[in-house]
């Protein structure tokens, strides 16, 4: 490790990264919002098949609780298939995000100059991490279960205590004890993820470094320096309050007739770039961060090793 | 069973007072707050220190039965019972001495008794089989403490000991009813007495009786005599084996109960309180009176506060009184305010509420699923409180309506619940919709809160299980496939039909026709056929209504067949008249540019309701339209208009409650804007669990 930055640096190098590759982030900005815009026509000609001409869910689609329950019973299957496309759409976009932040990474790592460079360094990138992300996700399984067993031990002590609350505190509290700390067990988790795949970006080519290795060198470096995992749940505290923020700003807001429901999709849209522009804050962060370690052997050296032995 | 009680203090300055026992009382007061801070944090309920010895309870200054209120023939199975509670062991020894007097025109040999805390003894009672040892969301437990049962030790019939001649029914293992064969028969019109003694051991909470740490809902408890029902000379005894979907039946009578606890536990019981009595031993006993009641129950804590109220009704007061512990104090007032509200409004709606007291027990949570939403005479108990029941989202009073509702539905109006529930759970339910609207306001009643507004039927309505056909509403509890067919057709579905026959009929008909049952059979047992016979005398023929809506298995199911609209041409072709072939084309007979449309209607569901039709055209005109009597299951309407039909709307009131309303409207040319809408939404959803899972 050359040097300790500190949280503020991270934020520092977080809003450098943001303001210098806007372009970068605008493109995996429009490419996510393209498929969010696809699954948007699927959906809305799945649901206009069953409902268009039941005046019923559109009373609910305004907010009658009632009639929203009627149409949910009367198009359920419809409703279900459109929670698997949705559930569908998001996975096939993880494994995109295997390439998408390969690019990213190999931006911030290499900091390319010029839009041409940039885009190059960003689909070398992708394409050449892409199957040692994915074998990087595989890796992860492990942990993840280890988050849902926890999940599944304090959901356990915690639900007995929410069925009989009778204040929220009383109801919050033992939700909280239930929820944080498998969340924060999967923060550490994707904070491993994304500096074993920052490692792999950097040093692809050069260094004897596979996935297996990655992953446990970001894991020393995320328990030894709880920096990260700090770094990592600022910025989803962020993108969690970007949304709560909007839904109490919208709130008792329906937008009505054609002008509300365009103006509300570009509301949504700036939602959404918000968030990524925050989840790319915190790449470029760590990708500074990373900086500073200590780089894994040289391929070269270990040959050298090898036949000295 | 004195030896169990602990000694006691003397009860001079004793209060209820609840203490904060997870504070370490040697902290400083910084630390102390912050481990109350902490503990709050974590959610922490707050506990109740051990039970104290009580202030003994003020008499009850009132007479059971409310001043000028006259009630007869209500004396057929009168009670004596003196009770003693050991809180620790969860058991009650009792004596009892029942005088019953035979109203029926022939003799009675026999006597039955339920014995319904059996149905708690071991697996292999009818209850526990036929409900799968779990009802309303409760299960029996499966320790050694959780099963419940009562002894009967000793019974005597003039000074005669009889327990070796008694004999339980069954079926099979089940010691639900017991038998006692008398040596003399009991002609008409006379009495007999009999005394018996007997130990209770209550199941931990289960099934609306049995105990939870120290609290304790003691109902269906004593040895409870039957029914003799039938035609004069014929009469039967009506006493089953007590199954996992019945209920209770019984006859009124009078109620003198003694109630010996600690005088760390509040007591709430059925009638008035009459008189109260401490011994040096720590224990005090309460007498309770009762009259022109079917049942007795009563609840023992030590950590039980009362709010009081009064309800107005005709020709005096009814003290109102809600037992609650004392964090839950804001939904004791949210189910005081609902049971005065209730007894006020059903006293003018149906009969005046002839009791001078009525009390609501508020269990602790952990206790609600076995003993909560059970009615007793003047006595009830109320579920609800949760923190996600706020105010304006209004489970709690609607639990408390319905309880109370049941003082008119079974409490006074007494029918066979374990035959013929739906006449007491289903008008019960019917009523409970007037009495939300009224006292929440229509269209809010049950859901006003944040931006979602909802009344109470449209939300029954709305989630009303799909089971609910399987069986008439006229059938008998034990018949239904399971506890969620009985509950959505006893309780959804009878609700459903008598809101779509006031809704046909008009309400203040309605309205009038059950007040006039109300008070034509109060105090007896009405059966299906008196409560239709009633509704007959006073709404004329509704046979064909209540024929297929509650004798058979039929529904109101209306649905758009067809809506097509075609331009109106004057007639074209060759015809022939005087002058030989005359042709007209399109040129001699041009369109008029209206148009002629169809409209087919339908109705599956086999209940012959009148349907009203609203179709809107696309020039914005509006034409209601009628299919009065159905004679088929679908009706076509023909029309003439300028422009083609826009929509058709079927009961477009929403009168025909038994119906599902999401179909009842079609557009001829679909709409896709709400569904644009709406996957606009869920593809905002979409794009955030995308960033989630991916970048």
């Amino acid at each position: 490790m050359k040097k300790t930055p500190g949280m503020m640096e991270l934020i520092a190098a977080g809003w450098r990264g943001v303001t210098r590759y806007t372009g970068t982030l605008f493109t995996v900005f429009v490419a996510q919002s393209l498929v969010a815009l696809i699954c948007l026509v699927m959906l809305s000609q799945v649901f206009a098949s069953v409902f268009a001409q039941r005046p019923m869910f559109d009373e609910g689609v305004r907010g009658d609780l009632i009639a929203l329950v009627w149409a949910a019973r009367y198009g359920s299957s419809t409703l279900i298939a459109s929670a698997w496309l949705v559930v569908g759409v998001a996975l096939l976009w993880s494994i995109a995000s295997w390439f998408l932040v390969g690019g990213v990474n190999a931006v911030l790592l290499k900091r390319p100059e010029g839009r041409a460079a940039t885009a190059r360094q960003f689909g070398a990138g992708g394409v050449n991490t892409f199957l040692k992300y994915g074998l990087l996700t595989f890796l992860s399984v492990p942990f993840l279960v280890v988050v849902l067993f926890v999940l599944g031990m304090c959901a356990t002590v915690a639900v007995p205590k929410m069925q009989y609350a009778l204040t929220m505190p009383q109801l919050l509290a033992p939700l909280a004890l239930a929820l944080l700390p498998a969340l924060f067990l999967l923060a550490v988790g994707w904070t491993v993820l994304d500096y074993a795949r920052l490692d792999l970006s950097q040093h692809r080519d050069s260094h004897e470094l596979g996935a297996f290795s990655a992953y446990f060198r970001a894991l020393r470096l995320v328990v030894t320096r709880p920096l990260t995992i700090g770094h990592t749940l600022l910025g989803w505290l962020v993108w969690l309050a970007i949304g709560v923020g909007y839904s109490y700003i919208a709130f008792g807001h329906p937008m009505l007739g054609a002008g509300g429901a365009v103006t509300l999709y570009v509301i949504r849209l700036g939602v959404q770039l918000l968030r990524m522009a925050t989840k790319f804050a915190v790449m470029a962060g760590q990708a500074y961060l990373h900086e500073q370690r200590t780089a894994p052997p040289r391929t070269v050296e270990a040959d050298i090793v090898a036949a000295a032995k | 069973m004195a030896s169990a009680f602990r000694t006691l203090p003397p009860r001079a300055a004793l209060r209820y007072a609840p203490r904060m026992s997870f504070v370490p009382s040697g902290l400083s007061s910084r630390l102390r707050c912050a481990v109350l801070g902490l503990a709050l944090c974590v959610g922490c309920r707050e506990k109740h220190g051990p039970p104290r010895p009580l202030q003994p309870p003020r008499v009850d200054a009132i007479s059971a039965l409310r001043p000028g209120t006259t009630i007869t023939d209500v004396t057929t199975a009168n009670y004596k019972i003196d009770a003693r509670l050991d809180p620790t062991a969860h058991t009650i020894t009792a004596a009892q001495t029942l005088t019953w007097t035979n109203r029926g025109a022939s003799a009675v040999e026999m006597l039955p008794f339920h014995l319904y805390l059996n149905a708690f003894k071991n697996s292999q009672s009818l209850f526990m089989l036929s409900s799968g040892g779990q009802l309303r969301g409760a299960r029996i437990g499966n320790n050694s403490t959780s099963w419940g049962f009562i002894n009967v030790e000793s019974v005597q019939v003039a000074g005669s000991e009889l327990i070796s001649k008694v004999r339980y029914p069954g079926p099979g293992a089940d010691r639900t009813v017991m038998e006692l064969p008398l040596a003399a028969a009991v002609p008409p019109g006379a009495s007999v007495e009999v005394s018996m003694r007997f130990t209770v051991q209550l199941p931990e909470v289960f099934a609306r009786t049995g105990y939870w740490h120290d609290f304790h809902m003691v109902g269906q408890w004593f040895p409870k005599i039957g029914v003799r029902v039938g035609a004069p000379g014929f009469e039967q005894w009506d006493c089953p084996a007590f199954h996992g979907r019945a209920e209770f039946f019984a006859d009124f009578g009078t109620y003198d109960v003694s109630i010996a606890a600690p005088t760390t536990h509040a007591i709430a019981a059925t009638g008035v309180l009459t008189d109260v009595k401490d011994t040096p031993e720590g224990i005090r006993t309460h007498t309770f009176h009762a009259e022109a009641v079917h049942d007795f129950a009563w609840m023992a804590d030590p950590f039980m506060l009362t709010l009081h109220g009064d309800a107005q009704v005709e020709g005096g007061t009814v003290d109102v009184r809600v037992l609650y512990r004392h964090e839950q104090l804001a939904y004791a007032r949210r189910h005081l305010q609902a049971a005065v509200g209730t007894i006020e409004l059903l006293s003018k709606m149906l009969r005046p509420y002839p009791y001078s007291v009525f009390t609501v027990i508020d269990p602790p949570p952990e206790a609600t699923d076995g003993a909560g939403g059970m009615e007793y005479p003047t006595l009830v108990t109320t579920a609800g409180d949760h923190a996600l029941a706020r105010r304006g989202l209004r489970l709690p009073e609607f639990v408390t309506i319905h309880e109370v509702g049941h003082q008119w539905f079974q409490g006074m109006l007494a029918s066979n619940e374990h035959q013929e529930a739906w006449l007491d759970e289903g008008l019960n339910e019917w009523v409970d919709g007037h009495v939300m609207e009224t006292l929440y306001g229509d269209g809010e009643d049950a859901i006003d809160w944040m931006t979602w507004r909802a009344n109470i039927t449209a939300v029954r309505r709305a989630f009303a299980s799909p089971e609910s056909s399987l069986a008439p509403i006229a059938t008998t509890p034990d018949a239904y496939l399971d506890f969620d067919a009985y509950a959505a057709t006893t309780y959804g579905n009878t609700m459903f039909a008598m809101m779509t026959l006031e809704n046909i009929v008009g309400t203040d008909q309605f309205l009038a026709a059950m007040k006039q049952y109300a008070q034509a059979w109060a105090f007896k047992h009405p059966t299906g056929s008196d409560f239709l016979a009633s509704l007959r005398a006073s709404l004329g023929d509704i046979d064909w209504f209540i024929g297929p809506a509650l004798q058979q298995n039929a529904s109101v199911q209306l649905s758009i067949e067809k809506s097509h609209c075609a331009p109106l041409t004057p007639p074209r072709g060759v015809f022939d008249d005087d002058q030989g072939h005359r042709v007209i084309d399109a040129k001699a007979a041009p369109s008029t540019g209206a148009f002629t449309c169809e409209v087919v209607v339908a109705n599956r569901g086999g209940v012959p309701v009148p349907v009203e039709v609203e179709v809107e055209f696309a020039d914005g005109m509006v034409e209601r339209l009628l299919w009065p009597a159905q004679t088929g299951n679908w009706h076509r309407f023909t029309l003439e208009h300028n422009t083609p039909i826009a929509a058709v709307r079927l009961d477009p009131d929403q009168k025909l409650v038994m119906d599902n309303p999401f179909n009842n409207s079609m557009r001829s040319h679909g709409d896709a804007s709400a569904s644009l809408r709406a996957s606009a939404r869920v593809a905002f959803w979409a794009q955030s669990l995308m960033q989630v899972v991916g970048l």
